[in-house]
């Protein structure tokens, strides 16, 4: 068994130095790649998988005027980060689609969250919400089985491997009959479809009790709750009757990591005007009762949030200036040896540093409506996402696409509202937005410019969404690149997300 | 170090031109019928009869009289006494020397089936020829069929061994059925499977327990071809993983660490984690000082205290992406703690050995210690023994 | 309200490239093209309250997207065919060789 093929390219008698494995000048290829300026003499190359380089605005002239010599160190960063490939070389287009691929598997498996709306009653009156009612009437505003039935047929169309459902209101305690029928047949209907089926309850721990924990526990329920910051804080933002949200919390929480085991609770927060100048405090809030993260989000910008004008007052510089305070101090509790992440940049992050994307409704495109979510309202009609169904609330039906009673499952997920918005919010055929070096990390995000700019695409240079996104992404390149332990912490939070 | 190799004292009896491998046995009660295919290791005055051939030491060599009538025999050196049941030897009378190709005792047994390769590495420690040597290969059908059926693992290396193609592939198809309950490890710089009907083929063996080896020395493909001196190299190892990853095959990524390969290690780290987060494992090793690497000291030589950060940056990258991650052939006081946890005691006992300096550390057990060649030929001069 | 007109050689930018820049700038001010021999002419009007100053500055910002889209451009037309070829190859259940 001869080979001639490693006789001939074996008959070197001594070694070749470096330059010889080095091609001619300029006659690499470029291969696509987006930038943008994150600073003053700082550019961001972004490729087609999310891969960055950071570079000075004479080096990108030299790149793509093919001046770039191949002994230049960032020529080799550029070739193994798929920006440059040398001529017949063919492993960068089989990275590149690979990594293409897996960026998008998300989408072959349709929809994975279930938002099952079983009550808008509640026993909170929080002045930014969108959709929640005081009242007794359970008729009006309750799911019935029928409705829950109908909606589950549904879910269970849906061809993704695993299901999570998650129980919304209102406040869904309200209701939890409707949630223990839920659960236990959906759990029938799984026995036949053998989905990875998992479930979630939101909810403010008020009406939390030792029996409803049990049911939980029973059947692996996770819970999703709110906290805002400190008490005076979370009271002020989510009035209740005997003023005592926080402390019904506090409780809540207790009995819930007794009883779910301490990691089986998550928590989100709404920042209002009032919570702005105290980032510290309520990460410190995160920090004392145990949680190993904080979201910051700004408030949406639906339903009552625009009718009571809350929204209106922190613009979104404000906002920036908050999560980069909040941003700061987190990063500085981790150089102090306490692990806490900040989940919005690390998801963001998980796009830059990995391969993989979260699937996080805002920033996906094509847009995650319908696709990351689907919402099963208490009426029985099926909303595109939640803040489509809290836009309806408000009178825009825009994103309802159907109702369980009336309409059929194709008629739902293929209805004409829905895919006309993934269809012209979609990103990569957008102005700006094509050609935007952060389209890769960002999202289409329909509603939100439907919403306030009545279009589903908008125009990007007025969008407070892009503004809002532009900044974060550039802050996060940025503060990484001028420090290896951020980018370091960033990489964790990017795999650990 | 055990000598595996060497010339014998004494062959007797033996016509045969070509070598013969045997399987030993120390077993003086072994079934007449199961004698034929076994040499008898000599270790008293009691010879049974019937067996092939018998192994006989410099400290035995009075007792070869004794030999059956119409058997054949050999005297080995004394340096061969580690010798015992169920190892496998070839004897070559024209050559007259010995080597044990399989030692049953040792966790691992990796066979060179070749030494003909299309790389050329700065570092190669089995230096390739360019020689018709397909005799390797035929010989280790054979040596299979000796191997005890409960060997846990063993390992093809070369060379390069996929440069016989189809061959190759029969030599695993036949391990698979002689030894259906032992891992197969391959080393191999996995250009050959950038065609993908080789990667599939090698799929549909569908074997338990599989694995090949890849290196690759740095994300930059100038580096690393000049490392492996091959041009497109990098091209077609990075194509070969991807087929090898697409038939769900299990594949290690292995990283020789030395002057070359230092400066680009984490953001390899970085590329695996972005690239390929599908490999099974990466082992991040050590240098070993033979072969090519003497040559090329100069070039590739670097203490490992002065990378030790770098070394532990690398292995925090990996972790951090959730490679399962190994750090091969490094001493116990050239790491930081925090490799600890990835170290491994990985080299094979047989060329396993400590330096002056070792003398009285607290930790020697727990230490991988060194090539052989380490100690012949250079090591780190910042040991610190744990006293 | 602030005007301005800026003239480019039409051999170097194409019209295209000068409508991207200037949508990027759409909040501050609008855009008219116009072609005369190898000059594209570009009027400049504000469109919101801003000072002369910051309408110049806009302006400055203005000529030095053009450049960058002027490159974008460049990277768009080398790479359109391998865009492509990533895209299918990403899409198709093949890949680049094909197995039987």
């Amino acid at each position: 068994m001869w080979h001639s093929q490693a006789l001939a390219c074996k008959k070197l008698s001594k070694f070749q130095p470096i330059q010889f494995y080095n091609n001619e000048s300029g006659t690499y290829e470029l291969l696509p790649f987006n930038f943008d300026k994150v600073s003053d003499d700082r550019y961001v190359i972004t490729n087609l998988v999310g891969e960055y380089l950071t570079i000075d605005s004479k080096s990108l002239q030299d790149i793509v005027n093919h001046e770039l010599s191949p002994t230049n160190n960032l020529y080799s960063k550029l070739r193994s980060k798929q920006f440059i490939r040398e001529p017949d070389e063919a492993y960068p287009i089989e990275l590149l689609a690979l990594k293409l691929r897996t960026r998008f598997a998300r989408l072959a498996n349709f929809t994975n969250l279930h938002i099952f709306v079983v009550t808008l009653r509640c026993d909170h009156s929080c002045p930014y919400c969108q959709v929640s009612r005081q009242s007794e009437d359970k008729a009006s505003f309750d799911m019935t089985t029928e409705m829950a039935d109908k909606s589950l047929a549904m879910v269970f169309r849906s061809p993704s491997p695993a299901i999570k459902i998650e129980f919304q209101g209102g406040e869904p305690l309200l209701n939890f009959e409707m949630i223990k029928y839920v659960v236990t047949t959906a759990k029938k209907l799984n026995a036949v479809h053998q989905r990875n089926l998992a479930f979630v309850i939101a909810t403010t721990l008020s009406l939390i009790t030792e029996e409803i924990l049990v049911f939980c526990k029973e059947h692996n329920i996770v819970i999703s709750t709110s906290l805002d910051g400190p008490e005076d804080l979370h009271n002020a933002n989510r009035p209740r009757p005997n003023k005592d949200s926080y402390q019904r919390f506090i409780d809540g929480l207790q009995k819930t990591r007794a009883i779910l085991g301490y990691n089986q609770v998550s928590a989100l927060m709404t920042t209002t005007d009032k919570s702005l100048p105290r980032v510290k405090d309520i990460i410190d809030e995160y920090l004392k009762l145990g949680f190993k993260g904080i979201f910051l989000r700004p408030l949406s910008p639906y339903g009552f949030a625009i009718k009571t004008r809350k929204f209106m007052s922190y613009n979104t510089e404000r906002w920036l200036e908050f999560y980069k305070e909040g941003l700061d101090y987190i990063i500085q509790l981790n150089k102090n040896g306490i692990e806490f992440s900040e989940y919005y940049s690390a998801l963001v992050l998980k796009k830059m540093m990995t391969s993989s994307d979260p699937g996080y409704v805002d920033l996906m495109n094509p847009a995650g409506i319908g696709i990351a979510a689907i919402v099963f309202n208490y009426d029985g009609n099926v909303y595109a996402s939640d803040e489509s169904r809290m836009l309806a609330e408000m009178g825009d039906s825009t994103f309802l696409l159907g109702n369980v009673l009336t309409n059929t499952y194709e008629e739902i997920i293929l209805s004409d509202k829905l895919l006309d918005a993934l269809d012209e919010s979609f990103t990569l055929s957008a102005p700006m937005c094509s050609e935007c070096a952060f389209e890769i990390y960002c999202g289409a995000e329909p509603v939100y410019h439907h919403a306030i700019h009545k279009d589903f695409l908008a125009r990007k240079p007025e969008s407070e969404f892009c503004k809002r996104n532009m900044t974060t992404f550039k802050h996060l390149i940025n503060i990484m690149e001028d420090d290896s332990e951020r980018k370091s912490l960033f990489i964790d939070w990017a795999n650990k997300c | 170090m055990l000598k595996l190799g060497g010339k014998v004292i004494e062959i007797q009896n033996d016509n045969s031109p070509n070598s013969k491998l045997y399987s030993v046995s120390t077993n003086p009660n072994l079934p007449l019928v199961l004698r034929k295919q076994k040499a008898f290791l000599i270790q008293s005055e009691d010879i049974p009869e019937g067996f092939s051939h018998y192994i006989f030491f410099d400290s035995t060599s009075s007792l070869t009289n004794k030999t059956p009538s119409n058997s054949t025999y050999t005297v080995l050196t004394d340096d061969f006494s580690y010798l015992g049941h169920d190892d496998v030897i070839r004897i070559s009378s024209t050559k007259n020397n010995a080597r044990v190709l399989f030692r049953a005792k040792a966790s691992n047994n990796s066979f060179l089936i070749t030494e003909q390769c299309n790389h050329y590495c700065l570092m190669c420690s089995q230096p390739p020829k360019v020689i018709d040597d397909s005799y390797i290969i035929e010989e280790t059908f054979e040596l299979i069929t000796l191997l005890p059926k409960w060997t846990k693992e063993i390992g093809f290396t070369g060379g390069e061994p996929t440069l016989f193609g189809q061959r190759f592939l029969e030599l695993l198809r036949h391990t698979q059925s002689q030894l259906p309950n032992t891992g197969i490890h391959i080393l191999s710089n996995g250009r050959t499977f950038k065609d993908i009907h080789y990667a599939k083929q090698y799929a549909e063996i569908s074997h338990f327990d599989m694995m090949v080896g890849i290196p690759i020395y740095s994300s930059d493909p100038a580096k690393h071809d000049y490392i492996v001196q091959a041009k497109g190299a990098f091209d077609e190892t990075i194509r070969g993983i991807l087929n090898l990853k697409r038939f769900n095959q299990k594949v290690e990524i292995r990283v020789v660490i030395h002057k070359q390969s230092i400066d680009g290690l984490v953001e390899l780290c970085e590329f695996i984690g972005r690239n390929l987060l599908f490999v099974d494992h990466v082992a991040l090793m050590g240098l070993e000082m033979m072969g090519f690497t003497r040559a090329n000291l100069e070039t590739l030589w670097i203490d490992p205290y002065d990378y030790k950060d770098t070394l532990s940056e690398a292995v925090k990258l990996l972790n951090t992406y959730g490679i399962t991650t190994s750090v091969y052939n490094h001493q116990l006081c050239l790491v930081n703690k925090d490799v600890l946890p990835f170290y491994r005691k990985s080299i094979s006992d047989w060329k396993n050995e400590y330096a002056i300096e070792c003398n009285g550390c607290k930790k020697q057990s727990e230490c991988g210690g060194f090539f052989s060649s380490g100690i012949k030929h250079g090591y780190s001069s910042n040991l610190k023994p744990f006293l | 309200m602030h005007n301005l007109v800026v003239i480019f050689d039409e051999r170097i930018y194409s019209v295209l490239t000068l409508q991207k820049a200037a949508y990027r700038f759409i909040s501050y001010f609008a855009c008219n093209f116009s072609l005369t021999e190898n000059q594209i002419q570009c009027e400049i009007e504000s469109t919101g309250n801003m000072t002369l100053e910051a309408f110049n500055a806009k302006v400055h910002d203005f000529k030095k997207e053009v450049l960058d889209q002027h490159l974008r451009e460049k990277i768009r037309v080398e790479t359109d065919d391998i865009r492509n070829l990533i895209l299918s190859v990403a899409f198709s259940s093949t890949g680049l060789q094909k197995v039987e």
